[in-house]
């Protein structure tokens, strides 16, 4: 049959010492490292980027000013640079943004988590991807010539052409995937056995979805709306497109606003010299934008981790 | 293991049968006082053993006793497991298996080893087996190879009209011998086998367990083992391993007892193998 | 659970008031779902509607014009997204799964760096898209001196998406049996070798199908290029990775920015395009996750 293997014979067995050498897996190994700092280098670059021109930007406007005043117009005369206006903008359509996505997306995750048969599930979740695929400009020209114009028709009271209105609720209808995904997400990864306890204590399905998987899944379900939130609040296209170009310090949902992520597209896409202040104020702003949606993605993370330790 | 029933004669002893059994061993590993470690946790403790030249080695013993973990580090596939770390010596053919000039990579191309649940790869069949002789740089005349490792596994008719089809398609018996015949193409000296009928059924099993039988001629096989009438059929020599709870209530595994399998399975010296294989433990 | 602390009684099983409730809840949860289809229904619909006249040969033949609507034309857009895209496939592909590889085949989890690179990964992922516009901005078209290039698009873009090729990617190495990387080390196969011929093989797929949606997000991505100079009125085709260039999303927004009706018109017919792109795309990144789901 076979020829026996090579050596068998104790202490003729040639060394069991590396036959050739192998330089390439080492090389190999240290370029697929430095792929994966690629994106540390990239958060090192944002930092950077963003906070040079910020320092120059509060050496020569005063943080308080920035924070407190409620005047913005960095590129009128005079300057005002009270970023409150582009803050109060970014929480309102953010807020309306909310109001819409968070029952809408969270009534569709019950309804997917716990009465959707296979199916039906099979076929609305791709659905719902494609509603999270559609491009954020996209959303912005409907809201402009549809929503809008529709707002205006059926409202009681006026609303301006570019309105926060409008912008909100068409960032909400962006981020319903995100909520409704995450947390059906949250609530499949809550046991069966507590849903049948329940239903053996004679609960029905109501009572068992809204008072026994609702809060097992609570800290995942907050993750998600944070989540969602803070990608609504760097949401750029829809609210430059429906929202409008002046930076008005106002609660009427009706009137044009600025919000932060807007001011950047705004000042960045003119030609705006490099070094003046006016440069400066993109990255100030664009700082604190960043810092928000950090703060919010560490709060998201952190919960996320947590009902992960829970049932996983 | 109930199915033993309680008399030592009761059970069929292969092993002095066997081809290549002799009282005195001609060893191909010599293990003195090896201690597995995971990270701080001692999972096997100061074993000694000879594994003898074409022979079959079995190792037996209840669960979580470490004989697959001294199995592992017969080919260093516990360098994969982060912490693991291997202390006392073992030497292959004289030369230490741990020593700092030794390539885990050339280790497991001279000492093969055969899976619990057969692990073909996502492939046809002809290149699971080309696979090994091709990293090992073989060129040319691989059909030859193909044909030859799959002629000593006992597969080659089944298999021989869809080398292309995947192998996946195969049963979970031919899956497993597939799993031979890949570690034979690679010509190693030893076959290591990792509980290998466990997920397989009677008759799959029988023909694994008469392909051992005609491998032993050719190789030295070490197999692990949860089926002792298995170790009983097909080995020359047992090795049986329990496990020991300490005071912190952490389980070590350790040799009790090594010897030729006609002598553990009728005439073993210690209690505790004795109790074993008559079923009263385990 | 208050609700199921008070004994029921047989009188009680038999109550209207519970199953009409449970009736109604059923309908508001079908309901807002139903409201988000609603939406997009809407959305395709009107696009369709209101481009239809315009999605003509005259689209892709013509290049922009602002004064005249009837003779404008995306084509400088066109192949300017083609370029755009094409670069930051070759830049942020080959980078993702190669970090994928060592996350997922090399990185010791106990090390503190890989846990802080891994983390980051995490970050970046929801980092605004605009935030992109300003590392584009400062770092890559400034400091880099690349200026208002295709290059330039393509690497803010691939930063953008490269956490969600790194994500996918891992996810579908990950998918990798443990048996298959145990199977071939133990023929004496060295990592590399095993990761190469056995782990990419059978992770291709599913690492496709990421890395399709990953380009897809950056086909459609608007907002960090209006910052890196793709608003510019660009009538020519891009002739290299250094020329000036704009996209079809921004071409868009120039025209959504027109008053006159007859652009907004051609909005809605690029639009159409810009979606059946996308669609293709996504199409094929499902069929590819059909295909090959799992096969042990």
């Amino acid at each position: 049959m076979a020829t026996p293997p090579s050596a068998t014979a104790p202490g003729t067995s040639p060394s069991l010492a590396r036959s050739r050498p192998r330089h390439g897996e080492q090389i190999i190994k240290v370029v697929l490292l430095l792929a994966a700092l690629v994106s540390v280098a990239t958060t090192i670059g944002i930092v950077v980027s963003l906070l040079e021109p910020t320092i120059r930007f509060f050496g020569e406007v005063s943080a308080v000013e920035f924070f407190t005043s409620t005047s913005w117009g960095p590129l009128f005369e005079p300057p005002g640079y009270g970023v409150l206006p582009l803050v109060s903008a970014t929480l309102i359509t953010t807020g309306i943004a909310v109001v819409v996505a968070v029952p809408l997306g969270l009534g569709a995750a019950i309804y997917l988590s716990e009465y959707a048969r296979p199916r039906v599930r099979q076929i609305c979740k791709p659905v719902l991807e494609v509603l999270a695929g559609i491009p954020t400009v996209v959303f912005g020209f409907f809201a402009l010539s549809f929503v809008t114009p529709l707002l205006r028709g059926i409202l009681p009271f006026e609303i301006e052409i570019f309105n926060a209105l409008c912008a909100g609720l068409v960032v909400g209808f962006m981020i319903i995937p995100i909520v409704a995904s995450l947390s059906e997400d949250a609530m499949t990864a809550v046991p069966r056995a507590l849903r049948e306890g329940s239903f053996a204590l004679g609960a029905s399905k109501m009572t068992t979805s809204v008072r026994v998987v609702l809060p097992a899944a609570f800290s995942g379900i907050v993750a998600a709306v944070i989540l969602a939130v803070s990608r609504g609040a760097g949401e750029t296209m829809i609210v430059y497109i429906a929202g409008g170009g002046q930076p008005n310090f106002t609660f009427d949902l009706g009137k044009a606003m600025q919000t932060m992520a807007a001011f950047i597209a705004q000042a960045g896409s003119g030609d705006v010299p490099i070094g003046t202040v006016d440069y400066n104020t993109i990255f100030a702003v664009g700082s604190l934008l960043f810092v928000m949606t950090f703060a919010m993605n560490y709060v998201s993370a952190r919960l996320v981790r947590r009902y992960r330790e829970v049932y996983e | 293991m109930t199915d033993i029933g309680t008399s030592i004669p009761s059970v069929t002893v292969r092993g002095p049968q066997a081809p290549g059994n002799t009282a005195a061993l001609d060893p191909v590993f010599t293990v003195s006082d090896l201690s597995v470690f995971y990270g701080e946790y001692e999972a096997v403790r100061q074993v000694d053993l000879s594994i003898g030249n074409r022979e079959i080695t079995a190792m037996i013993g209840p669960s979580g006793c470490g004989k697959s973990t001294v199995l592992r580090c017969f080919n260093r596939m516990n360098d994969l497991i982060p912490g693991a770390r291997a202390a006392g010596k073992i030497l292959y053919h004289g030369e230490d298996l741990y020593g700092d000039h030794v390539d885990p990579i050339e280790v497991r191309r001279r000492i093969g080893m055969v899976f619990q649940k057969p692990n073909p790869f996502p492939k046809s069949i002809y290149d699971n087996i080309a696979y090994g002789p091709r990293v090992n740089g073989t060129k040319g005349k691989m059909d030859e190879v193909v044909e030859e490792a799959l002629t000593q596994a006992a597969l080659w008719d089944e298999v021989k009209d869809k080398l292309k089809q995947n192998a996946l398609s195969l049963s979970g018996g031919q899956q497993q011998r597939l799993c031979i015949a890949r570690a034979i193409a690679v010509k190693p000296e030893v076959i290591l086998m990792d509980e290998p009928c466990s997920a397989l059924d009677p008759i799959a099993t029988t023909k694994i367990e008469d392909l051992m039988q005609q491998l032993a001629r050719d190789y030295t096989i070490v197999i692990v083992t949860h089926n002792m009438q298995q170790a009983a059929r097909v080995s020359n020599r047992t090795a049986f391993f329990t496990a020991d709870v300490d005071d912190k209530g952490e389980r070590h595994g350790r040799l009790v007892e090594f010897d030729e399998t006609s002598r553990i399975f009728t005439n073993p010296t210690d209690q505790r193998t004795e109790d074993y294989i008559t079923g009263r433990f385990g | 659970m208050a609700v199921l602390s008070t004994p029921r009684s047989a009188v009680q099983l038999a109550s209207k008031g519970r199953p009409v409730r449970e009736h109604l809840f059923r309908i508001a949860l079908i309901a807002s779902l139903g409201i988000a289809f609603v939406f997009l229904a809407a959305l395709l619909s009107y696009v369709l509607v209101e481009g239809w006249p315009r999605i003509d040969s005259r689209l892709w033949e013509n290049m922009p014009s602002v004064r005249n609507p009837d003779i404008a034309g995306a084509q400088s857009a066109i192949t300017g997204t083609l370029w755009v895209i094409s670069l930051t496939a070759v830049l942020t592909l080959p980078t993702g799964i190669a970090a994928a590889i060592y996350l997922e085949e090399y990185a010791d989890k106990t090390r503190w760096w890989n846990r802080v690179i891994e983390l980051n990964i995490q970050n970046l992922a929801a980092i605004p898209s605009i935030v992109y516009g300003i590392l584009g901005l400062g770092i890559i078209a400034r400091t880099f001196g690349l200026g208002f290039s295709v290059i330039t698009a393509s690497m803010t873009l691939g930063l953008l998406v490269l956490p969600i090729v790194i994500i996918a990617s891992r996810e579908a190495i990950r998918a990798v049996p443990p048996s298959i990387r145990e199977g071939s080390l133990a023929l004496g196969a060295t990592q590399w070798q095993t990761i190469s011929r056995q782990v990419l093989p059978a992770s291709i797929p599913g690492i496709a199908t990421g890395s399709i949606l990953a380009l897809s997000r950056a086909i459609g991505e608007a907002a960090p290029l209006l910052m890196l100079g793709a608003v510019s009125f660009i009538r020519f085709n891009p002739d290299g990775v250094f020329a000036s260039y704009t996209v079809l999303p921004i071409q868009i927004f120039n025209w959504i920015s027109q008053s006159r009706e007859g652009f907004h018109v051609l909005a809605s017919a690029a639009i159409v395009i810009l979606l059946l792109i996308l669609l293709l795309m996504n199409s094929v990144a499902i069929w590819l996750r059909n295909r090959y789901q799992k096969r042990w």
